[in-house]
Formats: structure tokens, sequence, C-alpha cells
């Protein structure tokens, strides 16, 4: 069953649209939710007066803060309030920090009313200083978002290794750079949308799009101040997450309207409100200096990585710790200094989305290595492979990484699939002949990288699987119970034929319980790349007992399982010595681009993209993983350019917020999947799902520097920066 | 946003003559083409007109033909017939390519030509030729008829000559065949409107430039013609530095004028409206 490209389980329904989404499922009652958000950046509310909007017929209810039991909620922090506004006593819950925190909301018959009842409620405001820089945000005179957190640093990490003055005085070449990444709006298929109801047990249940079921309800029952087991969470199909669906956006409110009014409650965000008002990928700003030797050996790397992360956590401490790691890439490196700081700003709050901090500190680490191999007149794989981690390197945080470090495989097994010829003991380029038109400029580049799999830096991470074997004389059928989230990517066609292998039975026998808090145990978030490796330890371990109870005349032979890897260790404050993971994915691209000088349009040629993924236990989700990745990615590098003016987002549309189309991908993905066995993945898998995300920005950049000579360190690369960048170095029009 | 327009009153004339009554009857009245302008504006209740006046089906109104060279098209002439017409090919191919670039599928069966004009989005790709092609439209109202060139018929964003209860009838088109023609255009990715378009009609003898029309719109408020930039290429042999020199001049030309956008700021759309000067000459001359 594995290696075998199955057919996905949910792809018949999904096909003919018989699945339902969370916004296709109906309740007979059910009433219409409508939040109302922040008209202020940053602003106390004095007073809100809901009376004309209860006084419109039809409405139901209107809440505020003051009905949220305990008004608070947050993945990692507990520091944003489910509703803001006075009347509540939960401390500093009376001030919006940003335009997306929700102010009231409003339970109707329609979802029309409601969305005209929302408009009637009025709110006074006070307004406070804010603060929208990230960096100004540091400085002492700076509005203060959060009594906690002075100077609104959320974190500051610190990572020391070796002698930084040794390391210089070693230095024939130093390249800097100060590099700009932009926001990203995750622009899933399916805007947010759910249903709120009392279940036949009368629990608050809800259904909802996520990526963990049971940290949705952790999140409602405390808000809601209800026992865990009042609280019931339950996913439909899902469409996409990307990490965008991590952290509450309706959960919580609908929890608490069904709750309030023992009804069914359901709502429905436009696009509109999906990209107002859900959280962002860290725009970041890293100031990077590297220092090499003659003959290609980085003997000193320092960087300052500041991470916007808006008015609220979510995971940012979680996502400026990974940054931390990948700012210096994967390479060894002697003599390392960094410091790593989150923020917080009255910019909408930034959080998961795919790669996690890793694409940001790629992006830098990247476009040094690719300076370098400038500076020193060396080929950009050949000065890579100088410098890549190996088997028993040390990480900059002073251990070692966990065995199969593949790195160096997979940057050769790019560079030969791709533009890259070895020969006379060393890589050499050959590039594609320039079009005739002069206004179009062709180039190469290349960018490698590597990230976790799995929690970090002694999260505590575990997944729990269930198998049931039933039958007489043989097993007739296997129930796997495994919370996993499949939001999209496949996890659950993988669950089954993971099971399947582990039993040793046919998929056909196989049935999956998943999704839902009343009939599994916690699997931890389909994120950090991690559901196949994690969920599929757990489902081989439970397995194994389940055969074994079998074996011994069980009938049915049932095994619960809890996987747990080993354990991570959180950064040291002043060094940052630590075992930051248990699990690492590595991948290295390739890619050509064509630039039009003159209008700055940047068309991606071809992608070669040599990811490791251990082993592929369904082939063509893994293709399309990394095609899906690429085409994301290049959005990323080149045309999703969220503009956000004194923390209002400006174009909150796909008009005007321009995602890759067909029209826009790559001519050509190549797929070059390496199964180079991680020792502690289930039949060797890696996680892969984040990994061709995050070279392919800085690869774009070295693609385009290659053609023209100029490097960008600000993404996304729009048509209007890069004619004004190519112009002010005198290329294109002039 | 609403999605649904405002009430209105339908009514479906089966004569040029009713219609321009209809019209002219009703202060808050529209004339109903194709629609592809009209509908969405009434859709995000930007235009709520009381009544609206069918003229879709008007035969008067239809079909495209040349009488000695010169196109006649019907007001009603869809994007897609006008693309696809032999005669538009032969006589102002700029036109055929323009229609062929309008919107999507969809928008091009449905959008007439007249409606088009009428409309005057400054976005829009057929003003710009028509204009730079020496278009005449003929128009009829309460008074009577009368023809306006293009060049006075653009007034201003969304703002033309036209005055209440009048109607554009056709559009006439001298013939171009023999001088070199094209109109090229940087499309908003989203939407397909014209962030810049530039239509060039060059009269050749020889290798030389006897006479030079051109117009941009997409950047502007309305299709506009630059003369400085026709000046420059009139008398040329269209080498490399005077398209250079016609491209800054259309620059000049259009700077106060130029609007901006979050995709597409002034500066862009303002160099953009050079670069595709240039690249109107070259598919011209190709």
């Amino acid at each position: 069953m594995i290696g075998q490209s199955m057919t996905r389980i949910d792809a018949l329904g999904k096909v003919t649209g018989e699945t339902p989404y969370p916004g296709d499922i109906n309740l007979e009652g059910q009433l219409w939710l409508k939040m109302r958000f922040s008209d202020r950046a940053h602003a106390r509310i004095t007073a809100i007066d809901t009376s004309q909007a209860e006084a419109l017929p039809g409405v139901v209810a209107v809440f505020t803060a003051k009905d949220v039991p305990v008004n608070e909620y947050g993945l990692v922090i507990k520091d944003q309030p489910v509703i803001c506004g006075p009347g509540s006593d939960m401390p500093g819950s009376d001030i919006v920090r940003t335009y997306m925190d929700c102010v009231a909301v409003v339970v109707a018959e329609t979802d029309a009313i409601a969305a005209k009842a929302v408009k009637l409620i009025d709110v006074t405001y006070e307004d406070l200083p804010a603060v929208f820089d990230m960096e100004a945000a540091m400085e002492d005179d700076a509005p203060q978002l959060h009594a906690d957190s002075p100077n609104n640093i959320i974190c500051h990490y610190r990572i020391r290794k070796g002698d930084m003055e040794a390391g210089w005085s070693q230095a024939d070449v130093v390249v800097e750079g100060v590099y700009e990444t932009g926001y990203q709006e995750h622009a899933y298929l399916q805007p947010e949308a759910g249903l709120g109801y009392i279940d036949e047990e009368g629990r608050v249940t809800v259904i909802v799009g996520g990526q963990w079921v049971h940290e949705d309800q952790e999140q409602i029952y405390h808000a809601l101040g209800l026992p865990p087991e009042q609280v019931r969470v339950i996913y439909p199909a899902i469409g996409g997450a990307f990490g965008g669906r991590e952290d509450m956006s309706v959960q919580i409110v609908l929890a608490l309207a069904a709750w309030k009014l023992q009804r069914p409650v359901k709502t429905i965000w436009s696009r509109e409100e999906s990209i107002l008002h859900h959280h962002k990928r860290h725009p970041m700003r890293i100031y990077s200096k590297w220092g090499a030797t003659k003959d290609g050996k980085i003997v000193a790397a320092e960087a300052k990585v500041i991470g916007d992360a808006g008015a609220y956590n979510y995971t940012s401490n979680k996502v400026l710790g990974n940054t931390n790691l990948m700012v210096t890439g994967p390479y060894e490196i002697d003599n390392v200094h960094v410091d790593t700081y989150g923020v917080y700003t009255n910019n909408i709050p930034c959080g998961a989305f795919r790669g996690f901090g890793g694409p940001q500190g790629a992006f830098a680490a990247e476009a040094q290595m690719n300076k370098l191999a400038e500076a020193l007149g060396m080929d950009p794989v050949e000065v890579r492979m100088k410098n890549v981690l190996r088997e028993g390197s040390l990480l900059t945080v002073g251990t070692p990484l966990p065995k199969g470090v593949t790195i160096p495989q997979v940057v050769e097994a790019c560079a030969e699939e791709s533009y890259w010829r070895r020969g006379d003991g060393a890589w050499h380029l050959n590039r594609p002949p320039q079009p005739d038109n002069p206004a179009l400029r062709r180039g190469i580049g290349f960018a490698c990288g590597f990230k976790n799999v799995g929690f970090s830096f002694g999260f505590p991470e575990q997944n729990w699987a269930t198998i049931e074997l039933h039958g007489g004389a043989e097993i007739e059928e296997v129930i796997v119970r495994q919370a996993g989230a499949d939001v999209g990517q496949g996890a659950h066609t993988v669950f089954v034929q993971m099971t399947a292998e582990a039993v040793g039975v046919p998929v056909e026998k196989v049935r999956l319980l998943t999704h839902d808090t009343a009939k599994t145990q916690t699997s931890g978030s389909s994120s950090a790349s991690r559901m196949t490796f994690m969920s599929g330890n757990a489902i081989r371990g439970a397995a194994q007992q389940a055969l074994q109870l079998w074996q011994d005349e069980e009938r049915p032979a049932i095994a619960t399982y809890q996987y747990k890897p080993p354990k991570t260790t959180p950064y040291h404050p002043e060094t940052g010595e630590s075992e930051p993971n248990f699990a690492y994915g590595y991948v290295a691209e390739a890619v050509e681009v064509e630039v039009d000088i003159e209008t700055g349009h940047i068309h991606v040629i071809k992608v070669v993209c040599a990811n490791d993924v251990g082993v592929a236990i369904n082939p063509q989700q893994i293709t399309g993983q990394i095609e899906g990745a690429i085409v994301q990615a290049q959005g990323y590098a080149i045309m999703e350019h969220l503009i956000s003016n004194e923390g209002k987002i400006q174009n909150p549309f796909l008009s005007t917020y321009l995602i890759p189309t067909v029209l826009d991908v790559p001519t050509e993905v190549k797929s070059v999947v390496l199964e180079l066995a991680d020792p502690r993945g289930p039949w060797g898998a890696r996680g892969m799902a984040e990994m061709p995300f995050i070279p392919l920005a800085p690869a774009i950049t070295a693609a385009v520097h290659d053609a023209t000579g100029v490097w960008f360190d600000e993404i996304p690369m729009t048509p209007d920066r890069v004619v004004t960048k190519l112009r002010e170095h005198g290329i294109g029009i002039l | 946003m609403s999605m649904r327009p405002a009430n209105f009153d339908y009514q479906r004339p089966t004569s040029l003559s009713e219609a321009i009554q209809l019209l002219a009857n009703n202060d808050e009245a529209k004339a109903l083409a194709g629609g592809h302008s009209l509908i969405p504006a009434m859709n995000q209740r930007l235009s709520t007109p009381e009544q609206l006046v069918d003229i879709g089906r008007l035969d008067e109104l239809k079909g495209i033909s040349t009488n000695n060279g010169t196109l006649s098209i019907g007001a009603l002439s869809t994007h897609a017939q006008i693309a696809a017409s032999s005669d538009v090919r032969t006589h102002c191919a700029a036109l055929a390519t323009a229609t062929g670039l309008v919107g999507d599928p969809q928008v091009r069966n449905w959008g007439t030509l007249g409606g088009n004009l009428a409309h005057a989005d400054p976005a829009s790709d057929p003003p710009t030729v028509v204009l730079a092609a020496g278009g005449t439209l003929h128009l009829q109202g309460p008074n009577g008829t009368r023809s306006v060139s293009a060049d006075n018929f653009f007034i201003d964003l969304f703002t033309t000559d036209l005055q209440p209860g009048e109607l554009i009838t056709r559009i006439e088109i001298p013939s171009l065949q023999g001088k070199k023609n094209a109109y090229v255009k940087l499309a908003h990715p989203a939407s397909r409107y014209a962030i810049v378009g530039v239509c060039v009609v060059l009269e050749m003898n020889g290798n030389e430039c006897v006479s030079a029309r051109v117009a941009v719109g997409g950047a502007t408020p309305k299709a506009t013609r630059s003369p400085s930039a026709e000046e420059r290429l009139t008398g040329s042999s269209l080498q490399v530095a005077a398209v250079d020199a016609a491209a800054e001049a259309l620059v000049n030309d259009i700077a106060g004028d130029v609007m901006g956008d979050l995709f597409a700021p002034e500066d862009y759309r303002r160099a953009m409206a050079g670069v595709y000067l240039k690249r109107a000459v070259q598919a011209a001359m190709a």
C-alpha cells in the first residue's frame, strides 16, 4: 500500500459536489450570525449601543464583551479578547488593537437581517496612539499594546556560537543585505464558515474547518468557561488551510451563540471578510552579514530579524523561533550571532502559514549565499556544497541534527536534474540561450532549504491512534481512529494507506473515523509538515499492538497508541543552545525566469524541485504538494502584495490581491522526489508539505539577478517595483 | 456590496425612433444594449435608472459593411463579431485586435461597440483604437441625426458628447488598408482591463513615416491622442531613436493626466505608456 498513488478516498465526493463543506451544512431552525469588527486600529471602546440593532425585526440577540464568560483566547498566549468592549472583567479587553478585532456579534433569523443589524451598532471609540512599523514599535516611547510585553517585544531569541571577531578576521569576502518580505494571504478556496448547535448529548458543538479539532475544542471551552467534555468540534471537508485555520475565526462566537440561545447558529464569511479578519504570513525585516574565505567556506554569519506579529501573538513566538534557526541556512558555520524579535504592532495579526518562518529566513540566507557566490566568483551550487550540513554537523544552536541529513544529496540531485553539470571536480552552470527580443532576459537561480518536521523547541509533541480489528477467523474490517485534519493535502488517504500497510489488509477493509473530538483523541495539528510522520508512527504502534491482541484471540482486537517523538528543548536564553527539532526535511530548487526589463514582468519558465520525502507513501500526492507549494511560493515572490495602510488592508479582494492563476504558473515544474529514509519516520517517511515553498523566492531573486545583474532584496517583486529598481540601475527604460 | 440592482421599469422598443422617444421622455431612463457595463454598475447600485430601454434587438443598429473602403459598424455589433469580421481585419486590423482583447469570451459575445464607446470607460480598449483610426460616431436623438469625430466625442472619465436621448447608431472608420496599424495593451491580471493600451496608425512611404496617429488609453481618464509623439514619428524612418523619442514625447504629453491604482501606480503607468507605444510601432511594422 505504501508507494502507491491510490485514488484519494475523498475524490469522488468532492468532484461530484456531494461532499459538504462547513458552509453547505444547514440545520432546521438555524439562526445566522454576523460579526461586527473594529473601526479603529487602536482605541478604547467607551460605550457600545446595541439597542437599534436589537430593535430590528428578526434580530434574536446581540452579544458583546460582557457576554463572554472568559473573554480571552490565543493558540500560544491568550492575549486576544473574543469580543472587545466594555463590561468584561478581563483586563484590557475594552481595547481594540487592530481592525480585525470583533466588537459585537449579531444573531438573527436571516443572514441579511444580521448583516443589516451589525451596521446599526453604535460604537464609541476613544482613539489611542497606534504604531504600525515593527522597528518603531520597539522604541521606548512607542505605544504599548500589551502590559506584559515591554517595548512590544513578544520574544527575543539569541544565538551565540563561536567567536565573531575570529570569524570576521578569517573572512576574505563579506556580503550584506537588508531583506524585506511582505504579508501573504492564505487565500484558501473556502472562506471561514461554520455551524454551532447543541448535539444529542447536550454538548455545544461546532462544525467548522480547522487544522486541529482538539485545539479548537480547547479554545472554545476555555472562553465559554465549560468543562472540556461539554464542547465538541467536528470538521466536515476542509477547503484548504495552509496554517490559516490554526487560529480561531468563527469557532468561539458560534459556540457562544449556540450555547446561549440553545439553537443552531450559522455563519459564512465573504472573501472580503476572510482576507480582512484572519491572520497573515509575517512581514519581516532581516539585516544580514556573512563572511567567507576565498575558497568558499563561510566563517561568520550575523543576522538581526524583526517580525511584525501584529496586534496579537497567534503563533508569532513560534514562527520567529523558526526564523531564528533558519536565517543562517542549512549550513555549518562556526561563528554565528543572531538576534530575532517578534513585535506587536497595530497591524493585522500574523501567524502560521506554510513554512512557518522558514521562507523568510531562507529568503535572507539563500540571497546571502548567492551573493557570496558572486563575490567569490564561485558557482552557487559549488559554494553550497562546501558549506551544507552533513551527518554529524552541528547546528548554530550547538547540537547535531538528527540522523539522516540529506541536504548534500538533495542539492546535487537538483543541480544534476536542472542546469548544472559536474566536471573537473566542480559544478558548472549551463545557461540556455537568451531570447532574440532584447527586452526579455533569461536567468537561472538556485536555492536550497531545510525545515523542521513536527513541533519544535520543547512544545509537547504527540499523536494518538486507535486501531480496531473486527472479524472472526480473519480480519474483516479495520477501524482506524485518527483525528488528523485533512485540509486538502490528502492526509486521510494516507492514513488509510498506512493502516492497510501496518495491519496487512487491503485498503478496502479500512474505515477511518476522524475529525471529531467525540470519537478520537488528539493528534496535534495538520501543520509543520508533521501529520504523515506523526500519524504514521501512531498508526504503526497501534496496529502492532492490535495485531498482538488479535493473535491472542481477542475479538475485536482494539489498541490505542500514543506516539511521542524524542523530546526537543527550547533555546537557551543567552546562547540559543538547544535541541530544537526531532526531524527535518530537505529541499533544493533551480529556477529559470524570463524578465521583461521594460514592464517588470517576471515569468517563471521552469522550476526543478528536489525534495527528500524519505518514502513517498502516495507519490501523486507528493508531486501535487510540490506543484502546489511552488505556485503558492511564486505568488509570494512575485505577485501577492497585500497592502496595509495604517493597519487597514487596502486590497481585500481577489480582484486586487492577485494570486497566481493558470495563466501565471510556471511553464514546467519538474519534481525530483528523493527517497532517503528518515530513521525516525514511519516506513522512513519525512514530512514534506512546506519544503518546496521555502527556497523558491530566493531562487527566483537569484534568477532575476542572473538575468539583469540586479539583486532584489524585497518581495513581492511586483512589476512596478521591478521597473523602479531596474531603472535605478540603468536597465530597461531610462 | 449589493449584487442586485434597484427596481426598474423595462421597455423593449421595436424601432429606433420609438427607442429615442422613450429615452427622450424620461431623464432617468437608460439604453440597454449588451449590458456588460451597465448591468454591473446597476448591480453595485452605482447606476439606478428608473427605466431600461432595451435596444438590443433593433436591426437598424446591426451589421458591419464597407462603403468605398470606409468601414461602417452598427452600434450593436458585438466585440466578438467585430474581432471576427474580415472587413474589419482588412480595413482596421487594430480594431479587430482590440475587440478581441476585451474582457473574456462572455463579455465579447454580449458587449457591443456602441455601448462600449458610450460608456467611455478609461480602461476600455475600443475607444483608443477608434480615436487613433480617426473614426466618426453617428448619433441619433430627439433632434435628429448628427456625426461627431472620435477626437471630439470623448470628453472625460465616463463622459462623452452624447446628449440626453441620443444613441450611437453606427461608427465609421476610414479604411486603414495600406497603413500600418496596431493596438497593444498591458492588461490588469485579474480584470483584463487595460492598464495601458496604445494604438498607432502609420502611413509609410517606403521607409519613411509620412503621417502618424497615436492614441493611448487605460492610463488616462479618456482615450487621448499624443500630438508630440505623432510629430516625432512623422518624417522619421521609425528608427530606434525616433521611436524612443516618440515614446518620451507620449509620456510627456499625458504626464499630468495619468491615473494610478494599487497595482499600477501613476509612475508605472506613465512609463508603460512609452513602452507600449514602442511595442505598438513594432507590432504595426511586423
